[in-house]
C-alpha cells in the first residue's frame, strides 16, 4: 500500500536512492521489496550508467508510469493487480489517505464491518 | 482526502458520487454506482436518492444485494491505458500546480484531458484547479460530449 503514487524527479531514469524511497532494492535474486522480489529478466537493460530505466522499472513491477520531459517530473502509478484484485478477485484494495485531523484513515482500519466507500467530490 | 484521485486507479472509479459496497469480508459486494444522498440533482441526473438509500439499507439490515458475482465483473471494466495515463498526467499537473509551475499544470490538464475526455475525475476535476467554474461553460460542454458518447462510465448506471 506504501507508494501506491509517486511523483519522481526523472526524465526516465532513477537513482539507487529514489529506488529506495519507492521502497525496492535490486539485490541478486531480483527486485525486492521487504520479502517479495520481482524476477529481472534482463539486468542490464534494468541498469544502465545513467541509472534504473524507469519505464522498465514500471513494466517489471506492473505499474503505470508517465514522463513529462519538458517538467522534468514523471508520475507512477498504483500496481495494476491491486485494481485487477477489485475488478476481478473481488477483493477491495486497502489503502489510507489524509483525514481531516492530520491524520491517515485505512480501509482496513475498519475490517471486519460492513463499509459503504463513497468518492465524491466538493465541487 | 484523496487529491491524487487514488481511489480513481484503485477502483476504475469515472465519476464522482461513485459508491462501493464492501463486506466484513473485504469482498465487494456491489461494485461502482452513481449514488446520489440527496436530490439536489434529480432533474439533471435521473437519479432519485430514495432508491439508493433503500439499496444500502437493505444490505446493511438484511444482507440483500442485488447482483451476481459474475455480473459485480462485467460491470465496471478495467481502465484503459489511456485512462492510466490521463491519471498520472492529473498528478504531474497537481504537483506543478503546486510549484508554481501554471503553464507546466495546464499543459498536463490538458494532455490528460485528451487522453480521457469522458472522465469528470480528470476533466471536470481540473476545472476549478484553473480556475474554472465547476458548473460553468466548459462543464455544460463535457456534458454534452459526455451524453453524445452515451455517457461512458466504469460502473453500474441506471438506478
Amino acid at each position: 500500500m506504501a507508494n501506491d503514487t509517486a511523483i519522481l524527479e526523472s526524465t526516465g531514469t532513477l537513482t539507487r536512492a529514489q529506488l529506495a524511497d519507492l521502497g525496492w532494492e535490486l539485490k541478486p535474486e531480483g527486485l525486492c521489496q521487504d520479502d517479495t522480489c520481482v524476477i529481472v529478466p534482463d539486468r542490464g537493460a534494468l541498469v544502465g550508467d545513467a541509472g534504473f530505466d524507469l519505464v522498465i522499472l514500471a513494466e517489471l513491477l506492473d505499474r503505470p508510469v508517465a514522463i513529462d520531459s519538458e517538467s522534468g517530473l514523471s508520475a507512477m502509478g498504483a500496481d495494476r493487480g491491486r485494481r485487477r484484485s477489485a475488478l476481478i478477485d473481488l477483493v477491495a484494495p486497502d489503502f489510507a489517505l489524509p483525514d481531516l485531523d492530520g491524520g491517515l484513515t485505512a480501509l482496513s482500519d475498519h475490517r471486519s464491518k460492513k463499509r459503504l466507500l463513497v468518492a465524491f467530490s466538493s465541487w | 482526502m484523496d487529491p491524487d484521485h487514488l481511489l480513481t486507479e484503485l477502483y476504475a472509479i469515472s465519476n464522482v458520487p461513485t459508491v462501493v459496497m464492501i463486506d466484513e469480508n473485504d469482498r465487494i459486494v456491489h461494485p461502482n454506482w452513481s449514488a446520489f444522498g440527496t436530490d439536489l440533482f434529480r432533474e439533471f441526473t435521473g437519479i432519485d436518492s430514495d432508491k439508493q438509500h433503500d439499496r444500502v439499507r437493505a444490505w446493511v439490515r438484511d444482507d440483500t444485494t442485488e447482483l451476481t458475482a459474475d455480473e459485480i465483473r462485467e460491470s465496471v471494466g478495467d481502465l484503459s491505458a489511456d485512462e492510466e495515463q490521463a491519471r498520472l498526467r492529473f498528478r504531474i499537473a497537481n504537483e506543478l500546480r503546486h510549484r508554481n509551475d501554471q503553464s507546466g499544470a495546464a499543459r498536463n490538464y490538458a494532455i490528460a484531458d485528451d487522453l480521457a475526455p469522458h472522465d469528470w475525475t480528470i476533466r471536470r476535476a481540473a476545472m476549478p484547479l484553473q480556475g474554472q467554474d465547476p458548473f460553468g461553460e466548459n462543464f455544460m460542454r463535457i456534458y454534452e460530449e459526455a451524453e453524445a458518447a452515451g455517457r461512458p462510465y466504469h460502473g453500474v448506471t441506471g438506478y
